[in-house]
C-alpha cells in the first residue's frame, strides 16, 4: 500500500449561517469559476450549525476575515491511501473502512488528531502539518510513503521526516463516548462532469445558499429528525457531492454520476457538543467496529461535528454497535 | 450542453477515404477529389484537390468523451463511444442493417460507479476486447476491459439504476467487465502494446505509467512520471512510446522503462494531441491548445539507448495547415504519406500534406541526388557528345582538364588553354598573357635586367604607371610619304606592354609583321587587318583582307571592305568619311567596325575603338598604348581593369597581372564559375611572395586539392603538389612521420639523412645499392638492430628481394615501373592498431589475400581498419 502526502496546504474554516452573505461571492468563484482561481482543493459542507469550508492557501486568500469566519489555526495536509496494484477485489468494503485499521487506528494510538474528508473519488485523511513527522513515523512500516511535490511523487523515509522520535505529548482521556444522532433522511454520494457544472449552477446555488430560508424554524422544530447536510467538493478537478434524497430530486438526474446500484446512505452525526480539533480517536472509535464487520462507510468531518455515512442496509447493525 | 467541446477527428482504419468528426455528434465523411462526378453539390472543399462529402450523422450518443474505431475490416464503421458517465456504447454510422453489426450496435457497457470515460482502446489482435480508462472512484477500478461479444448480463439491473441514469434502454447492457485494473486512481490514457497484445500500457495510475499483463494482473511494471496525459506507441518502432503532460512530451523506450529516453522542448501552452505518423518512421506531430500550428518532431535517426547519455538529434519544425484558423484536432491519414486532416473548432476541415524535408547531396562529380519522402531523384549531367563544351558543368570541365594535364605545361605556357579544350577565349587570353610574361622574364634574365622582372608580373596597369620619357611622333602611312595627323606615342614601357599584348616580340623595334603572319595562319583576317591598320599600314591591311577573301572558306565581303578601305581620305568633310562613320555600325564583325572607327575618328578621340567590348582586351590595350597620351592611357587602363575585375573576366589579368588586383579579379571569376583549378594554376605562376600568401589563393589551392582527392585523382593531386612545390617552395610539407628506434628513441632517418628536416628522409632509407647498405639494418644512433618484417623476418632496412607471390615474368615486363615500385616496397609500414608491420611490399601482397595481421596469434583485421585502404584511385599514373 502506498500513502501519498498530497501537495496541498489546507485550512479548515467555518462560516456562520448569518455571515454567509458576505462570502457568497468568493464561494461562487471557487465553485464555478475554476479558471479564475488557482485553488485546487475546495470543500464546502453545510450543516445545520454552519458552513465548513476546507480549502488550500490559494483559495483561503479569497476569504476576507470577519467575525463570521472561524479559522482553525493549523495548516493541514491531506493524505491519500492508494492500493498499489493490489487488484484482488476480495473486500467489497469501501471508504473509511478500508483504511480504518491501517491508518486511523495507529494514528489514534499516537494521539494524532485527524480530519476526515470522504468524496466520491477517494478518502482524504487530513493531518496537521506539525504532526507529519509522527504520522510518517507511525505509518512508515505499513506504507510506502510518497510526498507529492510539483507533480512528482518523492518517496519519504522516516528519517527524512522525523528527526528524533517526537511523540505527541498530549495525554488524552481515553474513549470519550460521544452521543450519536441518526437523522432519518437518506443520503447519496455523487459526482459530476466538471464541464457540466454550469448546467446545474442555479440549482446548486439554490440548494447551497437558499435552502434554509423558507422553513427556517422547521429544521430545529423537528428535533433533528431530518438534518440539513450538503457537501460539495472540487478537488483536483473532481467534483463530489453528498446530499439527501430530497435535495437530489432538484437536480437533473442524467447529469449526476452515481453507482449503478444506486445505493443510499444513512448518516450518523457524532458529538453532542462541538468536538473541537484536538481530540483524537473519534474516527477510530467509529470506524473500527465498522471495519470489523466489513461495513463500508463514508466519513466527513466538519468544523463542529463528525459525520459517518453507512449504507442503509447496515443502518440498524451499526446503530447497534455504536449504541 | 457542452458548447466548449472541441471536435476531434478519426480516420477509418480500413477505408482510406473515410473519417469521422466527433463533437456532440458523430459525422462520417468521405474524402474525394474535388470537382469529380462522385462529389455532390454539398461537398466541402478540403484543399485544392480534395473535397469531403457528409455521408451520415449519428447523434444517438450524447456526452461523448472519447471514440475508438473498431480495428477489424468487418463489421466496418463500428465505433465505441465513451461517455461522460463512464458508459461505453457501441454505435455505427452509415451502415445498412448488416447482421453482424446489428447485434453489436447499441450495446452498452456500464461501470459500477459512474464517472467520466477518458479513453478507449480496442485490442489490436483480440478485437473483442475493448479497454476503457475511467476517472477515479474511491472504491472502483479505473480500467475496465470489456468483451463486446459477452451476452447480456444475467443479474437484473436494479430499478434505481434506471431511475438514476435516466434512460431506459432495450437491455443490451453489460455490467461485468472481463478484467478490472487500477484501484482508486484515474486512468487518463491507455494503449495496448502491439508487441504483446496481452499487455496494456496505462497512464495516470498514481502519476505512473504502468504496464499490466492481463495474464497476471497483479504484476505490473511502472514508472513514476508527470507525463501521463496521453500515451501513444510508435507504429514503426513498437518499443517507443510518447506520453505528454501539459506542454511537455516524453519519449520512452519500453526496454529501458526507468526514465524517458528524452523529453521534447516544452511548449508554453498545454498539449492537446500527440500522434505518431503512421506512414513515416519516427515522425511525431503535436498540437497545443488554441494554436494554429502543428509541430513535427523528426526522430528518425535517434540512437536507441546503447550508450546512456547520447543526446538524440531531433529535427523540429512546424506546419500551418490552415493560415489563420485555430486547430482543434488533427488526424494522420492511415496510408497516404504524411497526409493529415485538421479540423478547426467551428468544424472547418482541411486536407493537408506535410511536405517532406528534402535532403540533398552533391556527388564529387556533377551528379546531384535528393530524396523527398519515398522518392529519390538523381540529376546528372547529359553526357551526350552533342552538349557544347561551354555548357558543361565546371566540375566536369575540371575533371577533363585535370586528366589532360591542364596547367602542367610550364614550357609552352600558352598550350595550357589547348589542354583546357581550347574553346574558352578567356582561358586562351589568360594563358597567352602568362606565356608572354614568362617569355619576357626569361629574356630579361638573359639581359640581367632584374628590375623589370618584378614589374612584368604586376600587369600593364602598373607598367603604364611607371612610364616615363614618352615620345610623341607623327608617323607616315607606310608605303606613302603622306604625313598623318595622328599622334603616335612610344616609350620603353609602352613597348613592354605591346609585348605583353603579343603584338610585338622582344626588342625595341615595333615590328608587328610576325604577329600578323601568325594571325593570317590562324585565319583571323579581320583582326590581322585591324592590327595592320593600327600600325598605319593600309596596304598591308588591304592585302590581308584580299587574302582572307580568297582563302578557303573565305568571306567574299572582305574584298568589299578592302575596297572601302582603299578609298580612305583624310579630308575631313569627304563623302567617304561621312558614309563610313555611319555605315560602319552595320558591320557585324567587330574588328572591321573598329577599323573604320579608327579611320573616321578625330585624333585622340578613339572611344569607338577603345570601348568596343567585342574586340579582345589585349588588342584594345595595345591600341591604347600607341594612340593615347600619358594622361589618357592610365585613366583608360584603370577603367578597363576595374571593368574586368567586376566582370571576373580573365582577359583582365593582362592589366592587373598577378597582383592583389589580379587576385580580386580571379576571386570574382571563381565566384562566377567555381573554377578553382584555373585560379590555382594561374596564381602559382605568380612570382613567389605576396600573391601566394593571400588566403583566398591558399583556399583555392586547398579546395582544388580536396577536389582531386574527392575524385580519387590521387596521382593528379600528387602531381599538382609536386608542381606546386616547384613554384612555391614554402608549400613543401615537412616530414610528419618518423620511425624511431625502439632502443634509443631517436629517429632512424635522422643521422643518416643529410637533410633531416626535408621530409622523405626515411622513405629513401634502405634503398638497395646504397653505400651504407651494411649499416642500415641497425639504428644509426645506437647500433641496435631495427625491428623485423613480420613476413620475411629480416630486419628492416634489408631490401626486399622480390615480391613473393608475383610471377617474375610480370616484373620484367615493366622494368622502370618495377623499379619505382621497388623503392616503395622497402618502405616501413605498420598497423596503427596492433603495431605489427614490415616491408610495404610484403604487407601489400599479404593483405591482397588476407584480412588478418600476418603475425601469428594476432587477430587484428588491419586492412579493414583502414577505410581508405580499399579505395582505388580513379586516375592513372
Amino acid at each position: 500500500m502506498d500513502l501519498h502526502i498530497l501537495d496541498h496546504k489546507l485550512r479548515v474554516t467555518s462560516i456562520s449561517k448569518t455571515g454567509l452573505q458576505q462570502y457568497t461571492h468568493p464561494l461562487i468563484k471557487l465553485i464555478f469559476l475554476r479558471n479564475r482561481t488557482r485553488c485546487k482543493f475546495f470543500s464546502l459542507t453545510e450543516t445545520p450549525e454552519n458552513y465548513t469550508v476546507v480549502l488550500d492557501e490559494e483559495g483561503f486568500k479569497e476569504l476576507q476575515p470577519s467575525e463570521h469566519l472561524q479559522v482553525e489555526g493549523s495548516t493541514w495536509l491531506p493524505l491519500n491511501v492508494v492500493s498499489n496494484g493490489n487488484t484482488s477485489s476480495s473486500s467489497q468494503a469501501v471508504g473509511v473502512t478500508k483504511i480504518a485499521k491501517s491508518v486511523i487506528a495507529p494514528l489514534a494510538e499516537q494521539h494524532v488528531s485527524v480530519f476526515m474528508l470522504s468524496t466520491y473519488q477517494t478518502d482524504f485523511i487530513l493531518v496537521r502539518e506539525k504532526d507529519l513527522s509522527v504520522v510518517v513515523e507511525t505509518l512508515v512500516e505499513e506504507f510506502n510513503i510518497f510526498r507529492e511535490e510539483g507533480g512528482e511523487s518523492v518517496p519519504v523515509h522516516s528519517q527524512d521526516a522525523c528527526n528524533g522520535l517526537q511523540r505527541n505529548g498530549r495525554e488524552v482521556p481515553h474513549a470519550t463516548v460521544h452521543p450519536v444522532l441518526i437523522p432519518e433522511n437518506q443520503f447519496c454520494v455523487m459526482s459530476l462532469d466538471p464541464d457540466t457544472l454550469p448546467a446545474i449552477a442555479t440549482t446548486l446555488i439554490d440548494v447551497l445558499f437558499y435552502s434554509n430560508s423558507p422553513k427556517e424554524g422547521a429544521s430545529v422544530d423537528q428535533d433533528m429528525k431530518c438534518i440539513k447536510f450538503f457537501s460539495f467538493s472540487l478537488i483536483d478537478g473532481y467534483v463530489s457531492l453528498v446530499m439527501d434524497t430530497e435535495a437530489q430530486r432538484q437536480f437533473p438526474a442524467d447529469l449526476l454520476f452515481t453507482s449503478s446500484s444506486g445505493e443510499l446512505w444513512r448518516m450518523a452525526r457524532i458529538g453532542g457538543q462541538p468536538l473541537g480539533f484536538d481530540e483524537c480517536g473519534i474516527v477510530a472509535q467509529i470506524s473500527q467496529p465498522l471495519a470489523d464487520s466489513d461495513i463500508s462507510a463514508y466519513y466527513i468531518s466538519t468544523f463542529s461535528f463528525d459525520h459517518a455515512l453507512v449504507s442503509h442496509f447496515f443502518k440498524s447493525q451499526s446503530k447497534h454497535m455504536t449504541k | 450542453m457542452s458548447s466548449g467541446y472541441k471536435p476531434d477527428i478519426l480516420w477509418s482504419p480500413h477505408h482510406a477515404d473515410r473519417y469521422v468528426i466527433c463533437d456532440t455528434e458523430l459525422s462520417l465523411y468521405r474524402i474525394g477529389p474535388a470537382g469529380s462526378s462522385e462529389t455532390k453539390a454539398g461537398a466541402l472543399p478540403l484543399s485544392e484537390e480534395t473535397a469531403a462529402t457528409l455521408l451520415a450523422i449519428n447523434s444517438d450518443t450524447p456526452y461523448m468523451k472519447c471514440v475508438a474505431w473498431y480495428p477489424k475490416q468487418e463489421p466496418e464503421c463500428l465505433l465505441a463511444v465513451g461517455q461522460a458517465n463512464g458508459r461505453v456504447v457501441l454505435t455505427s454510422l452509415g451502415q445498412s442493417h448488416n447482421s453482424k453489426c446489428k447485434e453489436l450496435v447499441g450495446k452498452e457497457f456500464v461501470p459500477k460507479h459512474a464517472r467520466q470515460c477518458n479513453t478507449l482502446a480496442w485490442n489490436p489482435v483480440d478485437s473483442n476486447w475493448l479497454a476503457a480508462g475511467l476517472d477515479k472512484h474511491r472504491a472502483d477500478f479505473s480500467v475496465l476491459i470489456w468483451d463486446i461479444s459477452s451476452k447480456f448480463s444475467p443479474e437484473a439491473v436494479p430499478a434505481e439504476k434506471v431511475r438514476l441514469s435516466g434512460d431506459v434502454d432495450s437491455g443490451l447492457v453489460v455490467t461485468k467487465p472481463l478484467y478490472e485494473l487500477g484501484q482508486n486512481d484515474a486512468c487518463l490514457s491507455l494503449c495496448w502494446l502491439p508487441r504483446d497484445h496481452q499487455k496494456l500500457l496505462l497512464a495516470g495510475m498514481h502519476r505512473n505509467l504502468a504496464i499490466f499483463d492481463l495474464r497476471n494482473t497483479s504484476q505490473k511494471t511502472f514508472v513514476n512520471t508527470k507525463a501521463i496525459q496521453g500515451v501513444t506507441v510508435d507504429p514503426h518502432f513498437q518499443d517507443r512510446v510518447a506520453s505528454f503532460f501539459e506542454g511537455q512530451v516524453a519519449i520512452w523506450d519500453l526496454r529501458k522503462f526507468e526514465k524517458p529516453v528524452f523529453t521534447l522542448t516544452e511548449q508554453p501552452k498545454p498539449l492537446t494531441k500527440v500522434a505518431w505518423c503512421p506512414t513515416r518512421m519516427g515522425l511525431l506531430a503535436t498540437l497545443t491548445r488554441d494554436s494554429n500550428i502543428i509541430r513535427l518532431y523528426d526522430m528518425q535517426h535517434t540512437p536507441m539507448p546503447f550508450g546512456d547519455e547520447v543526446e538524440p538529434t531531433i529535427i523540429e519544425r512546424s506546419v500551418q495547415p490552415c493560415s489563420e484558423s485555430i486547430i482543434s484536432s488533427f488526424a494522420w491519414h492511415p496510408s497516404a504519406q504524411n497526409r493529415m486532416v485538421v479540423v478547426s473548432p467551428n468544424r472547418v476541415m482541411n486536407d493537408f500534406t506535410v511536405f517532406e524535408r528534402i535532403s540533398l547531396a552533391w556527388s564529387s562529380t556533377t551528379a546531384l541526388m535528393w530524396a523527398c519522402g519515398r522518392h529519390l531523384y538523381e540529376c546528372t549531367e547529359d553526357a551526350g557528345q552533342g552538349v557544347a563544351a561551354a555548357e558543361k558543368d565546371i566540375a566536369t570541365k575540371m575533371r577533363e582538364r585535370a586528366q589532360s594535364h591542364y596547367g602542367h605545361d610550364t614550357v609552352q605556357v600558352w598550350r595550357n588553354h589547348v589542354l583546357a579544350g581550347g574553346d574558352d577565349p578567356q582561358l586562351r587570353s589568360l594563358w597567352y598573357t602568362l606565356h608572354f610574361m614568362k617569355q619576357y622574364t626569361e629574356n630579361v634574365e638573359q639581359k640581367q635586367q632584374s628590375n623589370k622582372q618584378s614589374l612584368i608580373y604586376s600587369g600593364i596597369k602598373n607598367i603604364v604607371k611607371s612610364s616615363s620619357g614618352t615620345t610623341e611622333t607623327r608617323r607616315c602611312w607606310s608605303g606613302s610619304d603622306r604625313q598623318t595627323d595622328v599622334p603616335w606615342y612610344h616609350s620603353e614601357e609602352r613597348s613592354l606592354a605591346l609585348q605583353l599584348c603579343g603584338w610585338i616580340s622582344r626588342g625595341p623595334d615595333i615590328d608587328v609583321e610576325p604577329f600578323l603572319k601568325s594571325l593570317e595562319q590562324e585565319g583571323e583576317w579581320e583582326r590581322a587587318a585591324a592590327v595592320a591598320l593600327f600600325n598605319l599600314d593600309i596596304r598591308r591591311a588591304i592585302q590581308i583582307l584580299n587574302k582572307g577573301a580568297s582563302a578557303e572558306k573565305g568571306d567574299l565581303n572582305l574584298n568589299v571592305v578592302a575596297m572601302a578601305l582603299s578609298g580612305y581620305t583624310d579630308e575631313k568633310n569627304s563623302l567617304w568619311r561621312e558614309m563610313c562613320s555611319s555605315l560602319r555600325l552595320q558591320l557585324k564583325k567587330p574588328y572591321l567596325c573598329v577599323m573604320f572607327a579608327f579611320l573616321t575618328s578625330e585624333p585622340g578621340a578613339y572611344d569607338a575603338v577603345l570601348y568596343e567590348s567585342r574586340v579582345a582586351v589585349r588588342d584594345r590595350v595595345a591600341f591604347a598604348c600607341m594612340f593615347l597620351n600619358d594622361a589618357q592611357l592610365p585613366r583608360y587602363i584603370d577603367k578597363l581593369a576595374n571593368e574586368m575585375k567586376e566582370a571576373g573576366n580573365l582577359e583582365g589579368i593582362l592589366l592587373t597581372g598577378l597582383t592583389k588586383d589580379g587576385v580580386d579579379l580571379m576571386e570574382s571569376y571563381v565566384d562566377q564559375t567555381g573554377d578553382v583549378q584555373t585560379a590555382s594554376f594561374c596564381m602559382l605562376k605568380g612570382s613567389p611572395g605576396e600573391v601566394l600568401k593571400d588566403p583566398r589563393v591558399q583556399c583555392w589551392i586547398e579546395n582544388y586539392r580536396n577536389l582531386l582527392d574527392a575524385w580519387r585523382f590521387w596521382h593528379k593531386r600528387a602531381e599538382f603538389d609536386i608542381h606546386r612545390s616547384k613554384l612555391d617552395s614554402s608549400s613543401k610539407p615537412l616530414a610528419q612521420v618518423f620511425v624511431s628506434c625502439n632502443f634509443c628513441g631517436k629517429s632512424i632517418s635522422y643521422s643518416c639523412s643529410a637533410m633531416p628536416h626535408q621530409g622523405r628522409g626515411f622513405s629513401q632509407y634502405g634503398v638497395s645499392g646504397s653505400p651504407t647498405k651494411s649499416k642500415v639494418t641497425s639504428c644509426p644512433g645506437c647500433r641496435k638492430p631495427l625491428p623485423r618484417c613480420a613476413l620475411c623476418l629480416m630486419n628492416m632496412g634489408t631490401p626486399v628481394s622480390s615480391c613473393p607471390g608475383t610471377g617474375k615474368a610480370d616484373e620484367k615486363a615493366d622494368l622502370t615501373r618495377d623499379k619505382k615500385l621497388a623503392q616503395f616496397n622497402n618502405w616501413f609500414t605498420w598497423c596503427h592498431n596492433c603495431r605489427h608491420g614490415g616491408h610495404a611490399g610484403h604487407m601489400l601482397s599479404w593483405f591482397r589475400d588476407h584480412s588478418e595481421c600476418p603475425v601469428s596469434a594476432c587477430t587484428c583485421k588491419c586492412m579493414q581498419l583502414d577505410t581508405t585502404g580499399n579505395l582505388v584511385p580513379s586516375d592513372s599514373v
